[in-house]
């Protein structure tokens, strides 16, 4: 694998004054590897995420992004997280806005791209995740399915150097995950720099070069996709896959 | 046999029991004033209350949108000061900041500063755009605070993931839902601030509720002037409030509410 691009060493966070979240993560995402993070609830995954984009502060440890310690003072941060694409489970596009504009706005606003470059670009994503029909639409007017490919778009629209996914597909009618998972695995098979938090494990087991296992603010078990489910070390990891897949 | 009470119709007396004496014609009359008729007294009037209304407005729109996005920001000093501001100033009668406004600000200033102050010929005026201003801050204040809060939490998160400063984070995107969602309560704040230039009336403003007591002193048709007064409050309440309604329709986001 090529250089990292997620350097996750020793993390510690808190949120206030309650107890820990996030205790000793260590994680690192090379370049064009699809990693997939799965656990229980609670156990600190959409923390994590997070916390790589410097969305919420860490309290030990560092992340170094695309090569910038995010807790170093001269990082651009904004600039940096303009390059690390997020996906929401609730898509959170910009109700006010046509589907255009979202794609289009942090282009210009954040890179600085000319408005007709930055709507070709954002038309050219639109098609890739087929809804070149829907740029005048507003998010409202739009199904779930429709609205998370659109947010996909909107990050790619960025040219990031890594997408982040915090359970893209659990708030969707789920005749509508199928048609967001496509988008996913199309991505990965792109060459796309991946962390997914996802629950999804065909998913996994398509694309996923490796399987990250929380549990209680822990990784429980970090392997290559194929040993996680055949053989998963962490009993923990065994309860949980057992319980997720059995169904 | 109980003789049934006879109801009593309030006579339309005057407090010295004269007869009163409706005459609508009082209008076209000229005043004591010697600068035109009656009706140009009410004019004169309702011309101060829009212009005062509408510095006023614009104050606490501006001043009220600023706090209100303090309210919001993340850390504490911020809100703390942004509270601070609102407890203030919505807290106090609106009588009472007028009148500190008006007769104990100027005397707190160095002595120079002070006389200059009480010197100023529109002195009412200016204390009462600015105090009512910063009266209806306040309550703009809470609204857009409610405003943004009522977004959800990943808005913000989303925008800043995008690369958006806070700045553009709040211009492009929590500013323009948050005013949408609290427009009907702005647009009663607006109302209000109309109607709070009356208070200024205490501190010598030629508004439009002075100028109707003005002309009731002079030419005692008490109702006539009081009429026209409300009559003129009504309409300007009607024209803002479909001035809002229209650009509720106006800014509707399709498709947003759907369940
Ligand atoms: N903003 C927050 N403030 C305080 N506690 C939080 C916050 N977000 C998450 N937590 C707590 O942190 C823990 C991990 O949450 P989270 O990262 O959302 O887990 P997951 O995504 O794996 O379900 C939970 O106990 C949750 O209650
Ligand atoms: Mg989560």
């Amino acid at each position: 694998m090529s250089e990292p691009v997620i350097q996750i060493e020793h993390v510690t966070k808190s949120y206030g004054t309650g107890g820990p979240v996030l205790r000793d993560v260590s994680l690192t995402v090379a370049g064009g590897e699809v990693v997939v993070v799965c656990g229980p609830s609670g156990s600190g995954k959409s923390t994590l995420i997070k916390c790589v984009n410097a969305l919420e502060p860490i309290q030990g440890g560092r992340i170094v992004v695309g090569g910038q310690d995010l807790g170093d003072r001269r990082v651009d941060l904004p600039r940096l997280r303009a390059r690390v694409g997020m996906v929401f489970q609730h898509f959170e596009l910009f109700p006010h806005m046509r589907v255009l504009d979202n794609l289009c706005l942090a282009q210009t606003k954040v890179l600085g791209r000319p408005r007709a470059e930055a709507e070709t670009r954002a038309m050219a994503l639109l098609d890739r995740v087929g809804l070149h029909a829907f740029a005048e639409k507003h998010p409202g007017q739009l199904s779930g399915g429709q609205q998370q490919r659109v947010a996909i778009a909107r990050a790619l629209a960025m040219d990031p150097m890594v997408m982040l996914f915090d359970e893209a597909t659990s708030a969707l009618d789920p005749e509508m995950v199928s048609e967001v998972l496509d988008v996913m695995v199309e991505l990965a098979r792109s060459g796309m720099t991946m962390m997914v938090v996802t629950h999804e494990m065909g998913f996994a087991r398509k694309v996923a070069h490796r399987v990250v296992f929380m549990d209680q603010g822990q990784i429980a078990e970090d392997a290559p996709t194929q040993a996680f489910f055949e053989a998963p070390r962490s009993e923990r990891a065994q309860q949980f896959l057992s319980k997720i897949l059995t169904y | 046999m109980p003789t049934r009470p006879t109801t009593r119709t309030r006579p339309a007396t005057t407090s010295n029991g004269v007869g009163y004496h409706w005459n609508w014609g009082i209008f076209w009359e000229m005043s004591p004033e010697g600068t035109g008729t009656y009706l140009d007294m009410i004019v004169q009037g309702l011309r101060m209350t829009l212009i005062t209304a509408a510095l006023a407005w614009v104050i606490a729109f501006i001043v009220g949108s600023a706090i209100g996005v303090l309210r919001t920001l993340p850390g504490r000093m911020a809100p703390l000061a942004a509270s601070a501001w609102i407890e203030l100033f919505r807290n106090m009668p609106l009588l009472v900041q007028l009148f500190l406004w008006y007769f104990v600000f100027p005397e707190i200033l160095p002595a120079a500063w002070g006389i200059w102050l009480k010197q100023l010929p529109a002195a009412a005026f200016l204390t009462a755009v600015i105090g009512i201003g910063f009266f209806m801050s306040a309550r703009v204040a809470v609204q857009v605070a409610s405003g943004i809060e009522a977004l959800p939490q990943g808005q913000r998160a989303a925008a800043t993931a995008l690369g958006l400063t806070p700045a553009q984070t709040y211009r492009y995107v929590l500013l323009p839902m948050a005013y949408r969602i609290v427009l009907p309560p702005l647009t009663s704040e607006l109302l209000n601030t109309v109607k709070n230039t009356s208070v200024a009336l205490t501190i010598g403003l030629a508004e439009l509720t002075a100028r109707a007591r003005a002309v009731q002193e002079f030419s005692f048709q008490v109702f006539e002037a009081f009429t026209a007064a409300t009559l003129a409050y009504l309409v300007i309440n009607l024209l803002a409030t479909m001035a809002a309604r229209w650009l509720e329709a106006r800014v509707r986001v399709p498709g947003y509410g759907r369940a």
